[in-house]
């Protein structure tokens, strides 16, 4: 792709998937402009992290078209992972590389994938994992580290590999409460530096403080999308006003 | 004659016929570990004919008995033209054998890696094969060296086949027919046979569990 593409960086059109007998995703439309941040939400079972699974194709599509960066997604080999290689993606449960230190697990992308020199790769591992609060954990295994540290080096990873969008698929959900806090804050930050950020989450402060636009999901489609002032002070469906009254005041 | 004796008289030859089994042991095992991870790739890859091939493999060499696939090797495939060197055919039958045991190991290995950390991987950009040989080979290695010691414990033990063939210099098991074809040694020869192969056992074992110490991947 050429530095000056100015179109939308994630385009979804028409985008339908079945589990089986299930309809997962309906005639899905989507559009993610460089640098928004776009915050899923909706109830379990919505629909929600598949479709942000299918933009890096961890998950296939039935029909419709994926496109990022106006290319249309690859649909396997090489060319599939070097899309990959662009857009970050951190997941509910870290999924760090149990056998490698947490240095290793940030280096290992940029020197397989980018064929940088290991010199160059842990140096800019080192800054990463000093952006995010890990550096003196280098060493250490991810079983060493708590949930939130895990996942910041998860993200340190993603970051490694200088993506050009970042998928979170509920990076908060398996995380002990006072641990939410020190990974938001890393997404905040990124949000600020200009990170074009396609989130699923539940926390919906995050949602309103760091989101340019909140898409509610139910049954696998978009039900509604608007700014988060809007959506969460007036919520246009009744779908989606029944899902705010329900996580209310808990 | 007694286990004293049959040291004095056949020492030199015994010595051979324990290297001779540590060797082929050695040979065994490193081939059915190798062979086993070639295997065990073609069933955790995205073509499902290569998958086909290996689990079919699997069920064939882990289901023969060693005997009737030395049988094969020694009696059947020289009709085919190919008559092997005797130690020759029993490294291939314990290689094959080994390797679909090794394989099954492997697996194990791999489903006690995670799904997560396969899309983590993808995530990043990595190819098949940088998956395979960065992520998946290690963690499995190292998942599974207690049933790996087992393994070659049992490389070692089925080495004994070679009694059934004519080698030289014989292995453990076949030095007792060597012995007792040539004195009246009776159980004394089984018994440094059997002194030899649970040594090397014992040894095996406690190596093994020294190596899963150290190399096991906390979770």
């Amino acid at each position: 792709m050429t530095a000056e593409y100015a179109g939308p960086i994630i385009e979804m059109r028409h985008v339908d998937k079945h589990f089986g007998q299930l309809h997962v995703l309906k005639d899905i439309n989507l559009t993610v402009e460089k640098g928004e941040v776009v915050v899923l939400i909706g109830p379990s079972g919505s629909g929600k992290s598949t479709l942000c699974r299918t933009i890096n194709r961890l998950e296939t599509i039935d029909s419709g078209e994926i496109l990022f960066q106006g290319v249309k997604l690859p649909e396997e080999g090489k060319e599939l992972a070097a899309l990959r290689a662009e857009i970050g993606m951190v997941f509910q449960s870290f999924n760090l590389f149990a056998h490698k230190t947490i240095l290793e697990n940030v280096t290992m992308g940029p020197i397989e994938v980018l064929r940088k020199s290991k010199k160059e790769a842990e140096a800019e591992a080192m800054e990463l994992l000093r952006r995010v609060g890990v550096a003196e954990q280098a060493a250490k295994v991810p079983a060493q580290l708590s949930g939130g540290q895990q996942q910041r080096v998860a993200i340190a990873r993603s970051l490694a590999m200088h993506p050009k969008a970042m998928l979170f698929d509920e990076p908060t959900s398996a995380l002990d409460p006072e641990m939410v806090g020190e990974v938001l804050d890393v997404m905040v930050e990124l949000a600020k530096q200009g990170m074009t950020m396609v989130v699923v989450t539940h926390e919906m402060n995050f949602a309103r403080r760091v989101a340019n636009r909140v898409v509610f999901m139910a049954d696998g489609q978009i039900v509604e999308q608007n700014t988060p002032d809007e959506f969460f002070d007036h919520p246009q469906s009744d779908r989606a006003r029944d899902f705010l009254n329900s996580i209310k005041g808990h | 004659m007694g286990v004293a004796e049959v040291f004095t008289e056949f020492g030199d030859i015994y010595l051979q016929s324990v290297l001779s089994t540590w060797l082929m042991t050695a040979v065994c095992f490193a081939g059915g570990l190798t062979l086993g991870i070639i295997i065990t790739v073609l069933r955790v890859s995205p073509i499902k004919p290569l998958r086909t091939v290996g689990d079919v493999y699997v069920q064939l060499f882990r289901n023969i008995p060693t005997v009737s696939l030395l049988v094969i090797f020694v009696y059947a495939l020289p009709y085919l033209g190919a008559t092997l060197p005797y130690r020759t055919c029993l490294l291939a039958c314990v290689i094959l054998i080994v390797s679909a045991f090794a394989s099954e190991n492997f697996m194990s290995g791999i489903n006690a890696i995670g799904v997560g950390q396969i899309e983590a991987a993808r995530s990043v950009g990595l190819s098949f094969t940088q998956i395979i040989r960065l992520v998946v080979i290690p963690q499995s290695l190292r998942t599974t060296v207690l049933p790996m010691t087992n393994l070659l414990i049992a490389t070692l033990l089925t080495t004994a086949m070679g009694s059934q063939v004519p080698l030289t210099p014989p292995e453990l098991t076949g030095m007792v027919n060597y012995v007792n074809s040539r004195s009246v040694a009776g159980i004394s020869a089984f018994v440094v046979s059997a002194i030899c192969y649970a040594g090397t056992s014992v040894v095996l074992g406690f190596l093994g569990n020294r190596l899963d110490k150290k190399v096991r991947i906390l979770r």
